[in-house]
């Protein structure tokens, strides 16, 4: 269980190696499972931990147990960790702007809905049940 | 006396059906007690976890039972559960075992529960409420128990030549314990002839036969012809018994009078 050994770097690299590298399969051992869950029927499903199983059936039945004692759960996802590709440490530059593009942020859209809000949920009324 | 038993008018009728409710009650609250032993020593934290939480499920289900019994009893649910003498106890020998190896454990839980699913679904539809509803809302968390008794069974038995042996050394050992399930005493043919009961312990063993029977050879396991070991459902136990009630009722015996 726990998130730990997920990023650890496979081999020792040259700074200028390990710079261009910007994807690579997850450094986990072969028996951690990444567990997803869903909460309620429509949510995305959430990375919640990990287990270690032998294979996919017992990581579904220990994943029960472990995670979903305390929680809402109506659906689980199991993932071999190692078939998980990620960006590396070093592509985090990509995800910067170089300019001012907070007008893209979610946040002023959430600002809008807030406004148009009860306007929008009695249109999506049906939907939204 | 209220609710399920309340509801039966005839007495001898009234404590058959409360004699059978204690037995689902005792057999539940020694092996939860059994499988608690586990946490903490669990082969891996994620089956120690689990284990703990079908304990806490099982001790759950002891816990229910007990209520719809000791309804305006003295001491109530906990009376029945820590203030008996071991012999008053009717949990199968089965419940009762020391743990030994996990294999043995997972053993004993393949075993128990199709057993405590056939019981609990009968009392589901015995007709007297409100424990038939309670048996119904039960029943859902066996399902569980069984998918990870029968994972790990399967693994341990087909995996390496030392996980089969020891698996099919615990069947062999458990296996007269658990025909023992199926003591015949006087309250089934009472319950039987009432309706209740809709089938008497030898029918029952043969439904229960045909689902574990299969299970076990799946895993390559010869399923053992020993006569049963009984005398649970009378009160008579094993020394195994007698150390686990001490440890079960220990902290009630300390201060009997405490409320919890």
């Amino acid at each position: 269980m726990g998130g730990r050994g997920m990023t650890t770097e496979r081999r020792a690299e040259t700074a200028a190696e390990r710079d261009a590298i910007w994807e690579r399969r997850l450094d986990a051992p072969h028996d951690v499972w990444a567990v997803f869950l869903q909460a309620r029927t429509r949510d995305p499903h959430v990375h919640v931990g990990d287990v270690h199983a032998p294979d996919a059936e017992m990581a579904l039945v220990v994943a029960k147990e472990n995670y979903t004692r305390r929680d809402p759960c109506v659906n689980l996802w199991v993932v071999r960790a190692d078939e998980i590709h990620a960006t590396t440490a070093s592509a985090v530059h990509m995800f910067d702007s170089a300019t001012d593009k907070s007008y893209r942020f979610g946040g002023s859209y959430r600002k809008q809905q807030q406004v148009y809000g009860s306007a929008w949920r009695l249109s999506h009324r049906d939907e939204d049940q | 006396m209220g609710g399920t038993l309340a509801a039966i008018a005839d007495p001898a009728i009234r404590a058959a059906f409360r004699e059978s409710l204690l037995r689902a009650a005792d057999d539940e609250l020694v092996i939860g007690h059994r499988h608690s032993e586990w946490t903490g020593f669990g082969p891996d934290i994620e089956s120690d976890v689990a284990m703990s939480s079908i304990a806490q499920e099982e001790i759950g289900h002891a816990r229910a039972f007990y209520g719809q019994i000791s309804d305006g009893e003295e001491g109530g649910g906990d009376h029945l559960a820590f203030g008996r003498a071991p012999a008053q106890y009717l949990n199968a020998i089965l419940t009762e075992r020391e743990n030994g190896g996990w294999e043995s454990s997972i053993l004993r839980l393949v075993l128990y529960e199709r057993y405590e699913a056939a019981r609990l679904q009968w009392v589901s539809v015995s007709g007297q409420e409100p424990v038939a509803g309670l048996a119904k809302a039960l029943l859902r968390e066996e399902q569980y128990h069984a998918l990870f008794a029968d994972a790990w069974l399967t693994r341990m038995s087909r995996g390496s030549d030392e996980g089969h042996t020891r698996v099919q050394t615990a069947l062999e050992a458990l296996w007269p314990d658990a025909l023992g399930l199926f003591e015949a005493t006087e309250i089934d043919a009472q319950l039987l002839a009432t309706g209740i009961l809709k089938a008497g312990p030898d029918a029952q063993r043969q439904r229960w036969e045909a689902e574990v029977c299969p299970v076990i050879e799946a895993c390559g396991l010869i399923v053992p012809a020993s006569p049963p070991r009984t005398g649970g459902r009378q009160g008579r136990h094993t020394p195994d018994f007698d150390r686990l009630h001490a440890h079960l009722t220990e902290v009630r015996r300390s201060d009997p009078e405490a409320r919890w």
